[in-house]
């Protein structure tokens, strides 16, 4: 994640930092800093704000307490949210690679017209505001095909995972050698045999950083799940919304360092199970 | 006469505009080892392809052991393919690479193990069985992808340039070691390469093939001495091409020019006059450049091997006016081309 991180953090740094983390350019390096400062020091607020003893979200705290920590977890619309929220994240990454997979095969693999046509029309929801995204499902699926707000959801995150699965997927489909499944082929191999014992496992670390990104992006998504939010089916950024328009105290910080201990979880997972370096490796192609 | 091992009729491979394979006809021999031979883009890959099952042909019949099996897939045409890049399976380690084959035919799995070692002691690797792919180097790679196609027991073994990502002196050992596996398992192998070297050592029947099509095939000794056409003899290393008095076209090769003073006798050979443009010196030899009106009155440049000890006449030099004989036995008579010069790329 440092690579990315760090690309991302200091596009002005160019090439300064390309040959890794000691930069030899001092403007570059002030720059790349200045970026992790920007990102990190407001995160440090919250979490410092949600060991406070007093009863306002106000920096520097009043004491030292977990009692909002306990509030959170005690609180049940966060509960449920969280529920929800993991249900959602859950289910749409899923769908997501399991369409976004075969199109990824198709795209690289295939022999079909069209493909840079096919490429960017699954990428196309990363471009389209989901605001305008989330009123055409809600508009569409909700009054006119009366679906449930649940089912909407899904398929409204499906779709905003859809470009993760097929340009992750793709990236790391991208390395391999097209000659592997020719050879599993030739071995004895049906072409569905070829693909789970030689074409999947390649794709491994690629399905697992989609999965992550994809798991990710559904989890924090706040325009289309407020769109199509009911009151029984809300995720938890959008509850969160709500709570802070309503009351202001050190609850949601609790509720956000619960989310990010838990994200930073997942990535240490991630790191010592498979490595970053081979996760993230396959975006930057 | 058994039937051929495999056989390809009337075949064409046409990829939109382009054919890549001309209605080519072609009888692989039992038990012989087959090299198709050629520059990139003759079409020599994209034949053994079809023959392996990897894409279908535009029109013709592909017979495998007497039976059709056009639109057999890979998967049930039993052939042993080794790729050019060896395509080992990098998830796997190196006795399961070579045991997947068995194991996709359902063979169980003490018997696998033991094919698989089977065919890695027959290419010298037994004892790297429990290796990843990516920790061999990659002469050892490329055995392990011959015994992985060894070890289905493949009705043919096919290799797509096997050699040529190996460094010149492997590639010379690996010569010698594709012909011990041939006459040790009595495989049919059908060999892809541009090298005509390396086709001249390993083919008991070489095919020669240019734009799509086949221009001559043959044992190579057959071939060799008398190419068809000019493709073939520039392919085969033949440098001087000269018209004879006649008209008809000859091909003749540096080591058998000789060069003689301008007055010596002609004997059985064909003489000419020519001056020295440039001497190279090479160790066992000199390479000489030679300026000539050839017996049909075209003016020719030539190569010739000039060995110092065993020829007789003066060592020449720049600007020597001389006389090179080309004795009749060594001049390869050739097919009028039509396009003389397209093909060799």
């Amino acid at each position: 994640m440092s690579q990315t991180v760090k690309q991302g953090a200091s596009p002005a740094a160019g090439h300064g930092t390309s040959h890794g983390m000691r930069p030899r350019h001092p403007v570059a390096g002030t720059l790349a800093v200045a970026g992790y400062v920007v990102m990190i020091v407001p995160i440090l607020f919250v979490v410092a704000t949600a060991f406070t003893a007093g009863s306002t979200l106000r920096f520097p705290p009043e004491g030292l307490s977990l009692k909002w920590f306990g509030e959170a977890v005690a609180y049940t619309p966060f509960v449920e949210a969280v529920v929800s929220s993991l249900e959602l994240a859950v289910l749409a990454t899923g769908l997501a690679l399991l369409l976004g997979v075969p199109v990824t095969l198709a795209i690289h693999r295939g022999r079909i017209p069209g493909k840079g046509l096919l490429e960017g029309l699954f990428l196309s929801p990363l471009v389209v505001p989901e605001l305008v995204v989330g009123l055409a499902l809600y508009q569409q699926l909700m009054i006119g095909l009366h679906l449930d707000n649940f089912t909407t959801l899904l398929l409204g995150h499906t779709a905003l995972l859809l470009p993760y699965a097929v340009r992750v997927t793709g990236a790391s489909l991208a390395l391999t050698d097209p000659a592997l499944e020719e050879a599993a082929r030739g071995l004895g191999a049906s072409p569905l045999r070829a693909f789970v014992t030689v074409t999947l496992p390649m794709l491994r670390p690629g399905l697992i950083s989609a999965g992550l990104l994809g798991f990710v992006t559904s989890f924090n998504n706040v325009p289309l799940s407020l769109l199509l939010q009911t009151r029984d089916f809300r995720t938890l950024p959008v509850t969160m919304l709500d709570y802070v328009q309503q009351s202001y105290d050190p609850m949601v910080a609790a509720a956000s360092t619960l989310v990010l201990a838990a994200t930073v979880v997942v990535a240490v997972i991630a790191e010592r199970t498979v490595g970053f370096a081979k996760i993230f490796g396959g975006i930057n192609r | 006469m058994t039937t051929p091992a495999a056989e390809l009729v009337g075949v064409s491979q046409r990829f939109g505009g382009f054919t890549a394979v001309d209605a080519i006809d072609l009888q692989i021999p039992r038990g012989r080892l087959t090299t198709l031979l050629g520059p990139s883009g003759c079409g020599k890959t994209t034949t053994l392809r079809l023959l392996a099952g990897y894409s279908a042909p535009t029109s013709g019949r592909i017979l495998i052991d007497g039976d059709d099996a056009t639109r057999t897939p890979p998967e049930k045409r039993n052939l042993g393919m080794v790729f050019q890049s060896y395509a080992l399976f990098p998830h796997l380690t190196v006795a399961d690479n070579v045991a997947y084959g068995p194991k996709m035919r359902g063979v169980p799995a003490a018997e696998r193990r033991r094919r698989a070692d089977e065919a890695l002691d027959l290419v010298g690797l037994a004892h790297l069985g429990d290796r990843k792919p990516k920790q061999l180097s990659g002469g050892q790679q490329q055995r392990v992808a011959l015994a992985r196609a060894i070890a289905i027991r493949p009705r043919l073994l096919l290799l797509d340039e096997p050699l040529s990502n190996l460094d010149a002196r492997l590639r010379v050992q690996m010569r010698a070691e594709i012909r011990r596996i041939q006459s040790e398992t009595g495989l049919t192998v059908v060999l892809v390469t541009h090298d005509q070297d390396e086709a001249l050592e390993l083919s008991d029947e070489m095919v020669l093939m240019r734009a799509g099509k086949i221009v001559q095939s043959g044992a190579p000794r057959d071939v060799f001495p008398a190419p068809a056409d000019r493709f073939v003899a520039e392919f085969l290393g033949y440098e001087n091409f000269l018209t004879l008095a006649d008209g008809r076209q000859a091909a003749v090769r540096p080591e058998h020019l000789r060069i003689v003073s301008a007055d010596a006798p002609a004997g059985e050979a064909v003489a000419f006059d020519a001056v020295v443009r440039d001497v190279a010196y090479r160790g066992v030899d000199l390479l000489v450049t030679l300026e000539a009106t050839d017996p049909g009155g075209h003016a020719v440049r030539l190569l010739a091997d000039h060995r110092a000890d065993t020829a007789t006449g003066p060592t020449p030099s720049a600007g020597d006016r001389v006389r090179l004989l080309a004795p009749e036995a060594r001049l390869a008579l050739l097919e009028p081309d039509p396009t003389p010069t397209e093909g060799i790329s």
